[in-house]
């Protein structure tokens, strides 16, 4: 080895300084890019979440019917529940990649990962939901008498209740558990709004059925009403959120989004059906008109908060402090 | 080349890239290092995390500049006043290396008193002719005359004074000669400021002497000039009043244009010399017998005596048991240049309709070479053209180019596919001079056959098509030794030739009659070539390579972490770091231990260090010199440039350049300014063509204020990477790069589309707008003012998924006067947000008048110069 | 061992040499051709099949005649950033994405099926799905186009797999061994970051102001096998000043969500059974 190379280097000779001067400071972003990626979630996971709520309410409104009181109502929330989650995992196996693959889902019970949950929730759901609207058929004469006796209802109504509370809530956390800082900072307002946009959505969407297929009025205002607490909830916890997220919330609140927001969901979607709830006003046809409004606002908070978040994700600044 | 041959007697890099990390400064201009040749640079950092300071000058902050410890920006075209300006520094503060520049150089060389400098004559020298050329006759030393060694007779020698007071000595010249170019002059004409010139001159000086060492390294931005091998020159003076050439961490690292450029000026595609760098016979001069030719091309002293057993070794070489001493081995059969035969002239010639035919081989005239508009006309005008090359070229493709029509044209295009690196075997020279082996890794496909497997073709069916010819002149080709049998049967079934026999004829072996060359034994080195016809030699420099048929050192793979001499193999002989004899005093110790490289070990009686000592090898450091005695012994044991004359480093060159002794600064064809320092506003020996089709901007048009200077990135070179997609994505457009006062000024916003033109027409590229790019203040008093530069890379050619016009299109061609090299890097434009409207003048593309026409498209000299009008 | 990069901006010349290598060793595509203006990055960012992304940030000081020494670009090599508790591998409903015998974060690429949950789940915005038409063909020896190993991918989320096959075989993954610099340093991760440790004190001693990014970390990412040496904040790199691991934000969440059924369901308890007028 020559010797020169194990000599040790010496500061320069002489004390010639470089550049005295403080150097430029760098910019605060990288030409402004997104320093996160954009979620690829279209209409069919918007329309996932929208239907997957009203799903998951259904179930937990067949727990909480009582046939014997509101059998129209435990009929349309089991049937829907169960149509509902026939189709579902239809519009998630669309959205794949690689839709051929969707059973690769099956490989794994992950906890930590909210999809996973979710793959393994709408199964534990889908049981339930089926086996419920298999005796409700059979109880309506469609099927043998026989296969009610496979489903107790007690057991199925409890675990629809149980599984669909999860739908209703797991999506929120999916969000909620990514970088996007809009839905990071909704950690605790997405999960429960969502609970209650799903239960809201489920009870309009059943009421609508009853409206138009004559069913009994008396179950239809019953429903109605708990419609009426699950949108003031739903209602009560987004302004909390607009509140809470501050500037991160501008993706969803701000802008061309937040005005339809408000006028689609918060005013169309909530304060006008509970105003026509509390006018003395009756009648399929307001229930029908009423149960719209809830289901479209219903739809337009999911797709405001699908993409509110890819709009968050362009936000740099938004992106470099992530909220805890 | 010349620039570092006439001041060192070798035209290549005096040292080596794995040296850098011992320099304890290193000074990179005319080069953007870590841009163009990044492997190399990993050695500019591992000097800086030593310790090293990096100095960056260039008109631009590039990639390199990113990483040097000081940058300056600089107008580009005015090098030679900043360097110009660190050599008056250096003389004015006596911060030279004296024990060197005295022992070393040729400072204390007195020059004839009717020598006149520039200062004389407003910019010229003394002896320029109105032919536009010098008569070197002024520019010779003084000398007295001595007792011959031997006592027979005298002889005469340079005049010395080595107290160096004399008026008339080398240094005072130069004390005379560079005293206008001052720090305030460095302000005026180059636009750096005086701090960042304090700042460089005293680092330089700082770090040169008997402990410290500095490297400058430099590229095609100092030699793409019409004074470029002046600007090597000035370097070459610096670095030998620093007294840092032939010493680690010093030298001047030429870092070459591309991969194998070395290999193909060794063993040379230029038209001027044969390989080895044996001037090529001229029918201007006194050369057209052997011994009338190696008269004129042999110097009496220094290695260069050994001329005559390269060049019969080479004819030898070339034609085998047909070259005997009775037939001159065979000079007759050599062609003899008549004039300029270089690529441009010869281009302007084609334009003329003088020009045949064309073999374009690896090369892309119609996008990458420079006035392109009229190289593509010029093809027009062929009979027919052959194209060798692994991409379609947009000269491949020169009579199907938007906006002509093939059937017009009647030129017949061959392409002939050939081989990319790894599809064939044989050598690259780097730019350590290193000859490095490749083998070949997998076939090409379809048709694409190896250059050399093309050229060999060509020979073959050209000697059967003269084989009954009675010509004399077609003996030239009949007679050339032609057999190189593969040693692999599948390539020799497919007619390949095997490129290891061509290695071995060019390191050279001892003629057996009657024997093919691969047959005979080979020759160890360049020592044991003759010139009796007992040897061959196809290029004296590469001896070495090949000292036996088993063993091809270019194939060597050991590396040492240093010198590694048991990689590749370097020419000559091996060595490294050349005029490494200059690393030890003049009494052969090192000048420090710090600095130690060779030195002379007293017991063993030779030369010892890790390389080849650039010596010979059992020479005595004390051995004196003998006057009149031929070849090395008229040198002293303390001379260590042996291929110059007098193995003194040359600080003024008394007659090899056309331009002068000392490097002057002229002012590029195309400038901004008036020269600051002279009447003489450009080199008056420069090449220009006065024709329609080669319009020059002028000097000081309003109409075109700003410097425009070209470059390449990193990421591209020419076809070869705009079709690769994943370089193509990199830099995926052509771009203009221009400083935020500028666009504001012309409303252009980065990323927008503008156009950049000159006399000869547009083209359009995106901006870049940057603050990379500085206007810079130039001129004095009432006259300063603002000068912006642009930069435009030329890369790009419309084929390729990286696709846009060329920056060639706006360059007219104007030629250094030594190399015939065109100037590409000072050049004047203007600029408009938009896009190009018409594009080129369509004009351009036509015939010149005849009385534009010059023999075979001849340049004619700039001549005197003065302004005004 | 955990094995992982230490990328030293301070050497980086911005050469690509590492954008090519790993594109060249990985088989992937081009990815377009667009001019971007943003100095010598044309590439823009790191996405499903650009794995290594060279960063050029320009900084000129303002002031009218200042020294042009004051000029600074600084150029680094951004990729996946390997991060002890990866946002993806919690995010990944198939198991696809896994920790490697080197402790490197790697997606199975034939395990995946494209759900796309890990994109919007990595704090450094590095993994994105790989769209399933190729750009350029590439050509093989033979000039047919072979577009096999991209279609095999399409569809599916792609990333620097830290050279997986090449470690497995003892190899020192591509960038690092084209990096002509030494900018990118592959090695095992605790020998790098005493290097690296040691590197900030030299470079704050000749005044630079250097840190370590993903080195001693106090985030719920961790530190990343994947680490930097920067001369800024890390915003300017196009890097999360505080990254949070996204599933850690589940307990709160299921637990809001629990409330809220809970609420509803009593609610709808007593309308629902009980409220009959």
């Amino acid at each position: 080895m020559n010797e020169l190379r194990a000599l040790s280097p010496d500061a320069s000779g002489s004390g010639a300084a470089s550049g005295n001067g403080v150097l430029a400071p760098l910019p605060d972003t990288y030409y402004n890019r997104p320093l996160l990626k954009k979620p690829h979630w279209e209409w069919e996971v918007i329309s996932y979440l929208f239907l997957g709520g009203v799903m998951g309410g259904s179930g937990i409104i067949v727990a909480l019917t009582d046939d014997r009181k509101d059998p129209d109502l435990a009929r349309s929330a089991r049937y829907l529940a169960f149509a509902l989650a026939a189709t579902c995992p239809l519009i998630l196996i669309k959205h794949l990649g690689r839709p051929e693959r969707f059973h690769h889902m099956l490989r794994v019970v992950k906890f930590r990962s909210a999809m996973s949950m979710g793959v393994w929730g709408l199964i534990a759901f889908s049981l339930p939901a089926g086996l419920g609207a298999l005796g409700q058929a059979s109880r309506d004469g469609l099927l043998p008498r026989w296969i009610a006796s496979l489903a107790p209802r007690a057991i199925t109504d409890l675990l629809s209740a149980l599984f669909g509370a999860f739908i209703g809530g797991y999506t929120g956390v999916l969000l909620s558990s990514t970088a996007i800082p809009v839905w990071g900072i909704g950690k605790r307002h997405i999960p429960s709004f969502s609970v209650c946009s799903g239960v809201a959505s489920a009870c309009a969407a059943n009421a609508l059925i009853l409206a138009l297929s004559g069913g009994s009025e008396r179950s239809m205002k019953k429903v109605e009403r708990f419609e009426f607490v699950a949108s003031i909830a739903e209602l009560a916890i987004l302004l909390h959120f607009e509140r809470h997220a501050g500037t991160l919330g501008a993706p969803m609140f701000g802008g061309a989004r937040g005005a339809r927001l408000r006028r689609y969901t918060q005013i169309g979607g909530i304060a006008v059906p509970a105003l026509l709830s509390l006018l003395p006003l009756h009648g399929r046809w307001k229930t029908a008109l009423s149960s719209l409004l809830t289901l479209h606002g219903g739809y337009v908070l999911r797709e405001t908060l699908i993409e509110g978040g890819k709009g968050s994700s362009e936000d740099p600044r938004a992106a470099s402090r992530q909220p805890e | 080349m010349p620039g570092l041959g006439t001041s060192f007697g070798r035209g290549g890099a005096t040292t080596f890239v794995q040296d850098l990390p011992n320099a304890d400064c290193i000074l990179i201009e005319g080069s953007n290092f870590a841009e163009c040749h990044p492997i190399a640079f990993r050695f500019v950092m591992q000097a800086k995390e030593r310790g090293a300071k990096i100095i960056h000058v260039d008109p631009r902050f590039t990639r390199t500049s990113a990483l040097a410890d000081i940058y300056a920006p600089i107008r580009s075209g005015s090098d030679i006043v900043f360097l110009g300006a660190l050599i008056n520094w250096i003389l004015q503060n006596e911060r030279y290396f004296r024990e060197y520049v005295v022992a070393y150089t040729s400072a204390p060389n007195l020059v004839r008193e009717d020598f006149q400098d520039t200062e004389d004559l407003d910019g010229l020298f003394s002896g320029f002719a109105d032919s536009g050329t010098y008569d070197t006759a002024t520019w010779q030393f003084e000398t007295i005359e001595v007792p011959r060694y031997d006592g027979n007779g005298s002889v005469r020698i340079p005049k010395r004074d080595e107290t160096l007071e004399h008026p008339r000595c080398i240094l005072n010249v130069l004390r005379r000669h560079f005293a206008r170019y001052t720090p305030e002059m460095v302000e005026e004409a180059c636009g750096t400021p005086r701090e960042t010139f304090f700042q460089i001159a005293n680092l330089l000086a700082d770090n040169s002497g008997r402990e410290r060492t500095t490297a400058f390294a430099y590229a095609v931005g100092w030699t793409q000039h019409t004074v470029g091998v002046q600007y090597i020159r000035t370097a070459s003076i610096l670095q030998l009043l620093l007294g840092n050439i032939g010493r680690p961490g010093g030298g001047i690292m030429a870092l070459r244009g591309h991969a194998n450029i070395q290999g193909a000026t060794d063993i040379p595609t230029l038209y001027d010399t044969m390989p080895g760098y044996l001037p090529m016979p001229s029918a201007l001069r006194d050369e057209q017998t052997l011994a009338a030719y190696l008269k004129s091309a042999t110097k009496p002293t220094g290695w260069w005596a050994n001329t005559p057993k390269y060049v019969v070794s080479l004819l030898k070489a070339y034609y085998g048991d047909n070259a005997t001493a009775e037939n001159d081995f065979a000079f007759d059969y050599l062609p003899q240049i008549s004039g300029d035969h270089s690529t441009l002239p010869t281009q302007v010639a084609m334009k003329d309709g003088e020009i045949k035919g064309y073999f374009v081989i690896g090369m892309n005239p119609a996008a990458s070479g420079f006035n392109a508009q009229l190289a593509r006309a010029a093809m027009e005008h062929l009979e027919w053209m052959v194209n060798i090359d692994a991409y379609e070229t947009e000269t491949a493709a020169f009579w199907c180019r938007e906006g002509v029509d093939p059937t017009t044209i009647a030129t017949e295009v061959f392409f002939l596919p050939s081989c990319t690196i790894i599809e064939k075997e044989g050598t690259m020279v780097n730019t350590n001079r290193m000859l490095q082996w490749h083998d070949k890794a997998v076939h090409a496909p379809g048709d694409t056959k190896s250059d050399l497997y093309l050229i060999h073709q060509l020979g073959l069916r050209m000697k059967e098509l003269y084989a009954n010819s009675s010509d004399p002149k077609d003996l030239a080709i009949r007679h050339l030794t032609w057999d190189y049998p593969n040693e692999d049967e599948h390539e020799l079934a497919l007619g390949e030739p095997s490129a290891r026999k061509v290695l071995q004829e060019i390191n050279g072996y001892r003629v057996e009659p009657g024997k093919s060359g691969y047959e005979c034994e080979q020759v160890t080195a360049f020592t044991e070539l003759a010139s009796d016809g007992s040897t061959a030699s196809g290029g004296w420099i590469y001896s070495g390579v090949y000292p036996d048929k088993q063993t091809n050192r270019a194939r060597n793979r050991t590396g040492d972490g240093y010198t590694s001499l048991d990689w590749g193999f370097a020419w000559p002989a091996n060595r490294r770091m050349l005029y490494n004899r200059a690393s030890a005093d003049p009494d052969g110790k090192p000048w420090s231990e710090r600095k130690a490289y060779i030195s002379w070990d007293e017991t063993k009686k030779k030369w010892v260090g890790p390389d080849v000592p650039d010596f010979p090898a059992t020479k005595a450091p004390t051995e004196p010199a003998k006057h009149g005695a031929s070849g090395m012994d008229a040198h002293s044991g303390a001379d260590p440039f042996i291929m110059q004359v007098d193995g003194l480093g040359a600080l003024f060159v008394t007659g090899a350049l056309k331009d002068g002794p000392l490097p002057t600064h002229y002012e590029p064809i195309e400038s901004v300014i008036e020269n600051p320092l002279y009447g003489q506003q450009s080199n008056p020996t420069l090449r220009e063509w006065d024709r329609d089709d080669n319009p020059y901007n002028g000097r000081h048009n309003p109409a075109y204020p700003y410097v425009l200077t070209t470059y390449r990135t990193t990421e591209h070179s020419g076809i070869m990477t705009r079709y690769v997609p994943w370089l193509a994505e990199l830099q995926p457009a052509l771009f203009a790069e221009l400083d935020p006062e500028l666009a504001v000024e012309k409303s252009i916003r980065n990323g927008d589309w503008v156009t950049i033109s000159t006399a000869l027409g547009e083209i359009e590229a995106r901006a870049l707008v940057s603050g990379r790019m500085r206007p810079l203040r130039i001129g004095k008093g009432a006259n300063r003012h603002t000068v912006h530069q642009i930069g435009i890379p030329y890369n790009y050619g419309h084929l390729g998924f990286a696709s846009g016009d060329s920056v060639g299109d706006l360059i007219p061609l104007a030629l250094d006067p030594n190399v015939s090299i065109h100037e590409a890097k000072a050049l004047t434009c203007t600029i408009r947000a938009g896009r190009r409207s018409s594009g080129l003048n369509a004009e351009l593309s036509k015939p010149v008048p005849a009385d534009q026409v010059t023999f075979y498209g001849a340049s004619r000299a700039h001549g005197i110069d003065r302004g005004g009008d | 061992m955990a094995h992982g990069f230490f990328t030293d901006t301070t050497l980086c010349i911005g050469c690509k040499a590492c954008e090519v290598a790993c594109k060249q060793w990985n088989e992937l595509p081009a990815d377009g051709y667009e001019f971007t203006g943003d100095s010598y990055d044309n590439t823009g960012g790191l996405h499903g099949t650009t794995w290594r992304h060279v960063e050029f940030i320009e900084s000129m000081p303002d002031a009218p005649g200042a020294p042009p020494t004051l000029n600074r670009w600084v150029m680094m090599s951004d990729v996946c950033k390997h991060c002890t508790h990866a946002g993806c591998l919690e995010a990944c409903p198939t198991g696809a994405i896994i920790r490697n015998e080197f402790d490197d974060v790697f997606i199975q690429p034939d395990i995946c099926n494209g759900c796309g949950y890990c994109v919007p789940s990595c704090p450094f915005g590095v993994v994105e799905l790989i769209e399933h038409q190729v750009i350029q063909p590439r050509f093989a020896s033979d000039g047919r186009t072979n577009d096999n190993a991209l279609q095999t991918r399409g569809g599916v989320a792609g990333k620097c797999t830290l050279c997986y096959d090449r470690q497995k075989l003892g190899l020192v993954p591509a960038c690092a061994k084209a990096c002509p610099t030494e900018s990118i340093q592959f090695g095992e991760i605790e020998e790098l970051k005493e290097r690296a440790r040691k590197r900030v004190e030299t470079l704050q001693e000749r005044g630079v102001s250097a840190s370590l990014y993903g080195v001693d970390e106090k985030t719920s990412v961790g530190d990343l096998n994947a680490f930097f040496l920067l001369t800024g904040p890390p915003s300017a790199y196009n890097l999360p000043e505080r990254p949070v691991l996204p599933s850690t934000r589940q307990p709160a969440g299921y637990a809001s969500a629990a409330v809220a059924a809970l609420a509803l369901a009593l609610a709808g308890w007593t309308i629902l059974r009980r409220g009959d007028t």
